[in-house]
């Protein structure tokens, strides 16, 4: 019994010496896949190492709210999308957006051209599939804007499916359309034998009704901490690091990837195709959010017909104290 | 800290109010009886409020039954048609049709040594099958509607119910059943008259595990895809949001069409087996 303690005092004692940087502890939206490459090259490559930082990732998945992971202090920072960020400020739980490595959304709607759809106007009258769980925001927003209501079928409805995170509904023809990532899901439907030929496309991008994806965010009461800030500022800097990286070794990162993959889902093509495809919603940032993609994207939820998603324009929900700090 | 104490207070005033209550001379009495647990759930309810409100707990988290209830009464519109769409379309068809089908295939089996020794494995192995798994198959076969719903319900309630009347209508004794030989039954008259009714308890016992089974099964198998309406689809989503109030509000409607939903097949099973001595005194 005592050598155990003695032991049990030994391991603790190295742990607090090997601890010594600072911890974060980073919440995924989703699970681990080359959507956050940048993090765990920036794990891989040292460049939290050399910051001082001691980061764990937390990968998400299809049952994991980061929003609520963060509310009950299981991390210090979340990657999240802003209209579901922006979403739960309002519902009263302060998160603010301190990066934006995304420049870019990468959501989209894919169809069958079969079915005769060739513009958003063709839209009415069909069965689409739509993620929930936050994603349904610009969706309903660009609905609205297209005068198209989501109550059911009809002359100017469309019959709305809470669709999974599988690509099936559209291939079993469930669905005309179902919403995809230009990164993940629509490879999916690609390599489940279909030409691309054979799909029609709509950007969220190109309708205007993009909404900034994958941002950073902490909690607005740790921002006070200046400990806490210059923390994030550190975070912030190797992981922008890290997607640069990232974008200019797309393979080497795919790798990366995969390795940190402790589920061992993820393929080696899926992964270097997705991180290709990243590459290009990450392009042209450098982690600060732009304040015109911000306006955008709350422009676009308060357009969101009959239920908004924010009822008021949200105040305080960014801040560029982390980036200005981080970048320079 | 004053809602805190109060909070603690209140447990004491009400574990005392009960302890004396129950051991007071009138603690067979219907009233008090109905009373205990009453203010045992009072209690509880308001130490939730205090409590959540007292340490200032995030609605994130944890929101008050006040918060609760507001939402709940300003939501009863979204409410009645998440209710419709899961536990009428949903869990009541496939309860039915599940049911029914486990109580002819149990008929089938007690006629046939063949089928009960083929099939009950089979209806073990199928219950055996956890439901997210079987869920969105069954989405995929039967679409987003209500009809997969049902289906898992069906594939859920099924075999509690066969291996609970196949037992059943194992229950009568050698005697009685020479009885109605010497009497020259047929099958279904000794069915009927004899075997079925011993058979209830057994039935009732399939058919009561089965409610519940029933409503969870259409909730969770909504998760998995839905239209844009069901208790399943308004959780799944509302988590998203962060709008706890209105999960908490569905889950209230869950447990209140659950216990009704039991409650009923519990008044139904009194007055159908009288008789036993279960349901005596």
């Amino acid at each position: 019994m005592k050598t155990l303690l003695t032991a049990a005092a030994m391991a603790l004692g190295a742990a607090s010496v090997a601890q010594a940087a600072d911890e974060v502890k980073l919440q995924l939206k989703w699970v681990t896949q080359a959507q956050f490459a940048g993090y765990y090259v920036a794990l891989d490559q040292g460049f939290y190492e050399a910051e001082d930082l001691d980061v764990t990732i937390l990968p998400g998945g299809p049952d994991i709210a980061p929003t609520q992971v963060i509310a009950g202090g299981g991390a210090d920072v979340t990657v999240e999308w802003m209209p579901a960020a922006l979403a739960a400020r309002e519902k009263g739980l302060p998160l603010v957006n301190i990066a934006q490595p995304y420049k870019s959304s990468g959501m989209m709607l894919t169809c069958w051209k079969d079915t005769g759809i060739a513009a958003p106007e063709d839209l009415a009258n069909r069965t689409l599939g739509v993620w929930f769980f936050g994603n349904e925001f610009p969706f309903m927003s660009w609905m609205s804007q297209l005068g198209i209501s989501t109550e059911g079928k009809g002359e100017k409805g469309v019959e709305v499916l809470k669709q999974g995170f599988n690509v099936d509904p559209l291939l079993q023809r469930q669905a005309d359309c179902i919403s995809t990532m230009t990164y993940n899901e629509y490879w999916q439907v690609i390599d489940a034998g279909v030409a691309p030929d054979e799909l029609i496309t709509f950007k969220y991008e190109d309708q205007g009704v993009a909404t900034l994806e994958d941002g950073l965010y902490v909690l607005e009461e740790n921002l006070n901490d200046p400990a806490f800030v210059d923390k994030m500022q550190r975070f912030v800097r190797a992981s922008m690091k890290g997607w640069k990286w990232a974008e200019e070794n797309p393979d080497d990162a795919a790798e990366i990837v995969l390795d940190n993959d402790a589920s061992g889902a993820q393929t080696e093509e899926h992964q270097k195709r997705m991180m290709s495809e990243v590459a290009k919603l990450t392009a042209g940032s450098n982690g600060a959010l732009s304040e015109a993609d911000y306006q955008r994207t709350v422009k676009t939820l308060l357009d969101g017909g009959s239920s908004p998603v924010i009822t008021k324009e949200p105040e305080g929900a960014w801040t560029h104290v982390i980036t200005d700090a981080a970048l320079n | 800290m004053v809602m805190v104490s109060m909070a603690l207070l209140i447990w004491c005033a009400g574990w005392w109010l009960n302890g004396r209550l129950a051991n007071s001379s009138a603690s067979n009495t219907s009233a008090v009886k109905l009373l205990v647990p009453a203010i045992f759930g009072v209690t509880l309810l308001i130490v939730w409020e205090l409590l959540v409100r007292g340490l200032e707990v995030s609605l994130v988290i944890l929101p008050a039954p006040s918060v609760i209830a507001a939402r709940f009464a300003t939501s009863l519109p979204v409410l009645w048609q998440d209710f419709q769409q899961t536990i009428l379309k949903g869990a009541l068809s496939g309860y039915i049709i599940g049911c029914g089908a486990a109580l002819l295939m149990a008929i089938a089996v007690d006629r046939s040594d063949f089928l009960r020794r083929g099939l009950l494995p089979v209806g073990n192995f199928v219950a055996a099958l956890p439901i997210v798994g079987t869920a969105p198959i069954l989405v995929m076969w039967f679409g987003f509607d209500w009809q997969s719903k049902a289906a898992v319900v069906v594939v859920m309630v099924f075999f509690p119910v066969l291996v609970n009347t196949v037992a059943g209508l194992r229950e009568t004794s050698a005697m009685q059943r020479d009885l109605m030989q010497t009497y020259a039954a047929s099958y279904w008259q000794s069915f009927f008259k004899l075997r079925l009714p011993a058979a209830l308890p057994f039935i009732f016992n399939g058919l009561k595990i089965s409610t519940t089974l029933a409503l969870v099964g259409a909730i969770v198998a909504e998760f998995f895809g839905s239209p844009t309406v069901g208790m399943g689809f308004r959780i799944s989503t509302s988590v998203g949001q962060l709008a706890l109030d209105m999960v908490w509000a569905e889950i209230l409607v869950a447990a209140l069409a659950g216990s009704a939903f039991y409650g009923m097949m519990a008044l139904i099973e009194k007055t159908l087996t009288f008789w036993h001595p279960s349901q005596r005194g």
